[in-house]
């Protein structure tokens, strides 16, 4: 018996790629693999879309980068996606695949909700995870291995409500409107609704929606009854195109403030030439000047032509730069020499949350816990062209916030943001 | 208040509409054969698709063919786009009849079998759906509903000219349906064949052309359905049909099964329920919607308009 258990042990050890030696560089299994988990699936797609540019694109911009003279080589990295639809169980599927595959890191899952769900599992067998575009108050967290480059809802949603203010003091009317059944939407509702608490506002109305829904006329119909001037929308982005189309086409023609879920251009088809004019606060803008931004711009304009990248693109790339750099950093201390799978993580993760990066984002870099800290926020409106078909995110506000995005505090994980 | 319930009850109508043109499908199918096509709520999501594609529409960046659409001057109107989709959804019913139930019916498969086969055949459409147009949503193209303004004013109440479109096809299809069933001879042979198919054969009706029949029609309705949907709210990916096809199935037993009145009248009654509830609690939406389900059935077993059955020993 004892025979048994100890040889199902063995076997079982040998089949966690955590305890086998990472290969040196040159060899045919030297590239070590950064696993991506993003919705290109389910009604979470057009944020998946939008991801795998940003991931592809950094991937690009990262093995074309010349070495210095006198550099060391560098460590090879191979980045291989996974579909993690736009619900849990995808994600966890997705997770335990790239790490029974012995990724090295993990960038993802899509959603905050998602997250949650599949997150504890890499903190468990301790592989490093990047959030690109989980906004929820948490994510971090969750654990030592979980950091993320997407500022969470509470710095970035209240701006989009003090433009919307600034451009009409005399507001008095507001109309609320999130899906229920999504964490993001409820989580990000709830800030909004204490921002226009702290300006003296309280909602006329705070309607409920489903995340599956795309027809919003009964919500609609009750909005335009008590005669608002300023509605605030918190839902995904498929059914936020709907509803901001539904709205004004039922006749509302006062200030829409959405948030971050409709943070993609892949809105502009559905809404059209109704999404003209809405205000949205957003963690990136293609206006800032640094060369890494001029890079990624430059990148990204070569394969969409007459195209701004979208906020949700940015941080994907700023996801990967940022693994990238840190094993590069750890390769050139030698950091790899006779480790572990295992062991390489957690001295990745440790690389990760100690260095400063300079993304498109503009600087970043972590806090202990794992949290973002960014320096700029801005407030765009988008501007649709004349067909109606694209448009852009024009850049209206700026905030330059110094201290931290989030304190250096463990609340308990809340289910919410994408 | 009296425009705000004016307002509520077109919309509830409107989405009854579609719910009551995807329960008559099922209706169609099971009059004939005395089971449900599971595969319906795919074809629903299959119509939305073709008649995106024929008014010109273009395949997405995660596509097989990306950027691919049908050159301009062969793009469509949408009314003929609806029409044509629907009729192709119709003959992809046909081939759904061949690959799910033919076979079985051959060897006289219990009921339950033709579930599995239909609900695999649905799946294999909305994923084939997918691996073709790729998951995203699809916006109908601009100026598909040219010439007509966003919104009319009814009675007071405003109202998006696309639900009104919406219901007054639905109307128009239901109408047409009827008067066919009730007064053409390929709709009587149909009932005939509903009513009882071995002595509708005995009578010189052909009950396979006439289940073929059932299953064109039915696809057609489905596929009509889609297009109106997507014209109305775009199609948020494959799985738009599905949705719809589990409200269809739900109005196809409230309304009694096998009724093509009762699946009118089911697909009206669960669209203004829905319609009514306000929406801080639209939470409720479908539980409420069920609940009037249950309550239907524990009054009248049989559903609003159903025949009760009685078995011969």
């Amino acid at each position: 018996m004892a025979t048994t258990v100890g040889a199902l042990a063995i076997l079982g050890q040998q089949a966690d790629p955590a305890t086998k030696r990472v290969a040196p560089i040159g060899q045919p299994d030297g590239a070590l693999t950064i696993g991506a988990v993003i919705a290109l699936t389910g009604n979470a797609n057009l944020y998946g879309q939008d991801q795998r540019q940003g991931l592809d694109l950094a991937r690009r911009w990262a093995d074309a980068l010349p070495l210095a003279a006198g550099d060391p080589p560098r460590r090879p990295l191979k980045l291989q996606l996974e579909d993690g639809g736009s619900d849990e169980a995808t994600a966890i599927a997705a997770f335990n695949l790239l790490i029974k595959q012995g990724a090295l890191a993990l960038i993802g899952p899509t959603l905050s909700q998602q997250a949650f769900a599949a997150d504890p599992i890499a903190q468990r067998r301790g592989v490093p995870v990047v959030a690109p575009s989980n906004t929820a108050t948490g994510i971090p967290q969750i654990g030592h291995f979980i950091s993320r480059v997407s500022a969470q809802s509470s710095v970035i949603a209240p701006l989009s409500i003090a433009e919307a203010l600034r451009r009409d003091p005399h507001v008095k009317r507001v109309a609320v409107i999130y899906a229920q059944d999504d964490a993001y939407s409820t989580a990000e509702t709830l800030i909004f609704q204490k921002a226009l608490k702290a300006s003296g506002l309280a909602p006329v109305t705070v309607q409920r929606t489903q995340l599956a829904d795309n027809d919003f006329q009964i919500p609609i119909t009750a909005i335009l009854q008590l005669q608002p001037q300023l509605v605030v929308i918190s839902v995904q982005a498929v059914a936020g195109g709907n509803l901001i189309r539904q709205l004004r086409e039922l006749g509302y023609r006062g200030q829409i403030v959405v948030g971050n879920g409709l943070n993609t251009p892949n809105i502009y088809p559905i809404c059209q030439r109704w999404c003209d004019g809405i205000l949205i606060a957003q963690a990136y803008s293609p206006e800032l000047n640094t060369p890494i931004n001029r890079t990624f711009l430059q990148l990204f304009k070569d394969s969409n032509p007459g195209q701004s990248p979208p906020q949700i693109t940015a941080q994907a790339w700023s996801a990967y730069q940022v693994l990238f750099e840190a094993v590069q950093r750890l390769q050139r201390r030698g950091g790899f020499d006779g480790l572990t799978l295992g062991q390489a993580r957690a001295a990745l993760m440790d690389e990760l949350l100690a260095g400063r990066y300079d993304t498109p984002l503009g600087p970043i870099h972590f806090q202990q816990d794992g949290e973002l800290v960014q320096g700029s926020f801005y407030v765009a409106e988008v501007r649709m062209d004349p067909g109606g078909r694209t448009g852009r995110f024009a850049l209206v506000r700026t905030d330059t916030v110094t201290a931290p995005t989030a304190p250096a505090v463990s609340p308990a994980p809340s289910p919410s943001a994408r | 208040m009296i425009e705000a319930l004016l307002q509520t009850l077109l919309n509830g109508a409107a989405t009854g509409g579609v719910y009551a043109l995807v329960a008559l499908g099922y209706t169609l199918v099971f009059s004939v054969l005395g089971v449900i096509n599971f595969a319906l709520g795919a074809l629903f999501s299959l119509g939305g698709y073709l008649t995106y594609l024929l008014m010109g529409g273009a395949i997405s960046a995660n596509g097989a063919l990306p950027g691919w659409g049908l050159p301009l001057p062969l793009a469509l109107p949408f009314p003929l786009a609806l029409v044509l989709a629907a009729l192709l959804t119709g003959l992809a019913s046909l081939v759904v009849e061949r690959v799910a139930f033919s076979p079985l019916r051959r060897r006289n498969a219990e009921p339950l079998l033709y579930l599995i086969t239909s609900l695999g055949a649905g799946l294999a459409l909305v994923n084939l759906l997918q691996m073709l147009m790729g998951a995203e949503g699809y916006a109908f193209p601009a100026g598909a509903l040219a010439g007509l303004p966003a919104a009319v004013v009814v009675g007071g109440a405003r109202i998006r000219s696309v639900q009104v479109l919406l219901l007054a096809v639905c109307a128009a299809a239901v109408l047409a349906l009827t008067l066919w069933l009730e007064h053409s001879r390929s709709g009587r042979a149909l009932r005939a064949v509903a009513e009882d198919a071995t002595t509708a054969r005995l009578l010189g009706i052909n009950s396979d052309a006439m289940l073929r029949l059932a299953f064109l029609v039915s696809g057609g309705l489905a596929g009509l359905g889609g297009g109106l949907i997507g014209v109305s709210i775009s199609l948020p990916g494959p799985y738009v049909g599905i949705g719809y096809g589990l409200k269809g199935l739900a109005v196809l037993v409230l309304g009694g099964l096998g009724s093509v009145p009762g699946a009118i009248a089911g697909g009206l009654l669960m669209g203004l329920a829905e319609a009514l509830v306000p929406g801080e609690a639209s939470g409720w939406r479908d539980a409420l919607a069920f609940a009037i389900l249950f309550a239907v059935l524990l009054l009248r077993p049989n559903g609003l308009l159903g025949r009760r059955l009685v078995e011969k020993v």
